[in-house]
């Protein structure tokens, strides 16, 4: 029993947000968790083999890219070859999906933005549950292919929720800078597909950094390479998997975090900027 | 100790820049980052090119707790800003509103509904987006269903539901809503009749019993000199009168100029499958006006075209008084009608000696029985009957009622 009702007082006007509320954002969990549950029951409704989606589709492309890693890189054996490359796809599928579900949160849910309040940065946070459940069954059964083939991991797997923490912050980062300004431009639906099928490979999801490196091509490119964040998120995961870290710098290591870092406080705060005007431009 | 002033407004103006392209464009980000260029390098017109539009200006009012506001004005005259400014969803140019307690904007109904999922799955998804919280869902959740009666299909998915269910089920939803303060825009026009009168009773016994605060908008004066206990005429973006409701209501269909005209010629869209092209009020000597003598025949020239077939289609007319209560329906199916074209002119004649010397509007509208409205022009035309002399003429200034009841028969019995 509450003796007194607290009355909430609202304030509105022109004034931009600049800083997160987190208070509000935490009133709304129910809506948050709704809209979750909404994007992984939407997923594969009407499909004939429903979740068995989150197993097939990285299954195609494990098979297309380590037959193609093999020509490619002729150094390791096939069996080594296969599950590496199985572990970069897995992952890789998880950061793309990420990215491009979260760019989409927006303007997805036009009718949301134009007709309810509620703070819009729970649609792309809300959208991020999928991608991790279609993860987390690709990874169960990934995991018992590792065991079969590699047996336990190394005691570096212990740091795996740290760089899927990590590797979410970047996805959403990254997603949330495209989301925004696809409300006002719409070529952003455009380019990243293109920009997200370029990364796929420049980033060693099947081709290793190590080949990368050895490659006659100018140092810049190379400086470039090794500060890109996903580089490093994938060869984190790598790591925790495989106990060696392929080219490990701790100088490029510390850049990539910083710029994930700035990546995420910029968008989180161009977001914040216009999300009040999201509904005068769609 | 709470005040007794639930919102209050002041200041508050929107500007809209038109060069922006509000409403139905996106810009490419080619296109801006040339204009930017361009600003850059010829700064002087930079301001010249801007057209600026004022959605609202200076708007301040206070609502007390218990209030029930209806918001009136014409189509452009700023209610719909206003709604979404005070549900947040737009942001204003300039002022400041300050309001208490929880408060639930209903735009429209059905809100996030999404088609794969099922009707007790989309209860749960849209009570949320509304701004229920789980528990009062689950203790609410019954009586939805109940009030949707839509029972039967809770775990159909809603893309099978039919318009009706749909929407009742979306209005259910809605009318158990329980906040401080309620906007509601015309959402309440939508869904058949008897659903319609279940749900806006709904709302009204739970605004009279706990003292709810309602900011209502719609077309339909009838509903709002029946809901609202005041009300703000709204005109280009200003407030032009507030307080009570029947002065306003006077002053609407007062000032209005913009029914003067007795032709409307409408632009067709293409989602509209069928629509209302022209429609012209005619006295029998094919002259356009809107002025009449009770004793001579009214006629409505209505064109229609056709871009895609829809079965069960009617035109309907229908007139209203004052209150815009509606005194008399007149339709016709018109699928047979169109021959080898796409294009149909109808035309609707009202006997003389039928109305009384009054004020009317009248609405012409084309829609799909208890399905949907297809193209719709409401209130069009203020037109003014005047007494030619009838037996009502010597009792001028006393309400005779609307219809000359030819029809009636007198006779002396012995």
């Amino acid at each position: 029993m509450y003796l007194y009702t607290l009355v909430m007082k609202t304030v509105i006007s022109s004034e931009d947000k600049t800083r997160l509320d987190f208070k509000e954002l935490k009133s709304y969990g129910g809506l948050f968790k709704n809209l979750s549950l909404r994007d992984v029951m939407v997923r594969y409704k009407q499909t004939w083999i429903g979740f068995g989606w989150s197993i097939f589709r990285p299954l195609i492309n494990i098979i297309i890219f380590s037959g193609l890693a093999l020509l490619v890189d002729k150094s390791k054996s096939a069996g080594e070859q296969f599950i590496t490359v199985s572990a970069g796809v897995i992952f890789w599928q998880l950061i793309s999906t990420a990215i491009a579900d979260v760019s989409n949160a927006l303007s997805n849910n036009t009718n949301l933005l134009t007709k309810v309040y509620f703070p819009k940065l729970l649609l792309p946070l809300s959208s991020i549950l999928v991608c991790i459940i279609d993860f987390a069954i690709s990874f169960s059964l990934f995991l018992i292919l590792f065991f079969v083939f590699k047996g336990l991991p190394t005691w570096t797997f212990l740091f795996m929720p740290l760089v899927l923490i990590y590797g979410l912050l970047f996805a959403f980062g990254f997603g949330l800078f495209f989301a925004t300004s696809s409300v006002k431009y719409r070529d952003v639906k455009f380019i990243l597909p293109f920009l997200l099928q370029l990364l796929f490979y420049v980033t060693p999801v099947f081709i290793s950094t190590t080949y990368f490196m050895n490659l006659a091509i100018p140092e810049f490119i190379k400086t470039i390479y090794q500060i890109n964040p996903l580089v490093q998120i994938i060869n984190a995961f790598k790591w925790c998997l495989f106990g060696s870290f392929e080219g490990f710098q701790l100088n490029y290591f510390l850049i990539s975090i910083a710029i994930t870092l700035l990546t995420l406080w910029g968008s989180v705060r161009y977001f914040l900027k216009v999300e009040n005007t999201f509904a005068d431009f769609i | 100790m709470t005040s007794d002033i639930a919102i209050k407004v002041e200041n508050i103006s929107k500007r809209y820049q038109l060069t922006q392209n509000i409403g139905g464009g996106y810009d490419s980000l080619l296109g801006s980052t040339f204009r930017g260029l361009k600003r850059t390098f010829s700064a002087k017109n930079a301001s010249q090119q801007k057209e600026e539009f004022w959605a609202l200006q200076d708007l301040n009012f206070e609502v007390k707790r218990g209030d029930r506001i209806g918001i009136i004005g014409h189509n452009g005259a700023g209610k719909s800003t206003l709604l979404k400014i005070l549900s947040r969803i737009v942001k204003p140019s300039s002022g400041r509103i300050t309001y208490e307690g929880r408060l639930a904007s209903l735009l429209e109904v059905g809100t996030g509904f999404h088609g794969d999922l099922t009707g007790r799955e989309n209860i749960y998804l849209n009570g949320s987006i509304l701004g229920m919280t789980k528990q009062e869902i689950d203790s609410k959740f019954d009586e939805i269903v109940a009030f949707s009666e839509v029972e039967q299909f809770l775990d159909t998915p809603v893309k099978r539901y039919s318009s009706g269910m749909y929407v009742r089920l979306a209005f259910s939803v809605a009318a158990h809503l329980d906040p401080d303060i309620l906007i509601v825009d015309e959402v309440l026009a939508v869904g058949d009749a008897a659903f319609q009168k279940k749900s806006i009773g709904k709302m009204e016994a739970s605004s009279q019993n706990d003292g709810k605060t309602i900011l209502f908008v719609s077309h339909n004066i009838g509903q709002i000199s029946a809901f609202c206990n005041k009300g703000i005429l709204l005109k280009q973006g200003r407030i032009i009168q507030e307080g009570a409701l029947g002065g306003i209501i006077n002053t609407y269909f007062g000032t209005d100029t913009a029914k003067e005209k007795a032709e409307f010629i409408y632009e067709h869209t293409a989602e509209k499958t069928y629509c209302i092209e022209r429609i012209r009020v005619l006295n029998t000597q094919n002259v356009l006006t809107k002025n009449f003598a009770h004793n001579e025949s009214i006629r409505l020239a209505i064109d229609i075209k056709r871009q895609r077939p829809v079965s069960d289609v009617l035109v309907s007319v229908f007139f209203n008084d004052m209150l815009d209560k509606r005194l008399f329906t007149t339709q016709i199916p018109i699928n047979d009608k169109f021959g080898n074209t796409d294009s149909l002119s109808l035309q609707l004649t009202l006997p003389s000696h039928l109305l009384t010397a009054n004020t009317y509007f009248f609405t012409v509208a084309l829609h799909v029985p208890n399905v949907q409205v297809l193209d719709e022009h409401r209130n069009l035309s203020t037109l003014s009957i005047f007494d030619n002399g009838s037996d009502y003429y010597k009792y001028q200034g006393i309400d005779m009622g609307y219809f000359f009841m030819d029809q009636a028969q007198w006779e002396v019995k012995h």
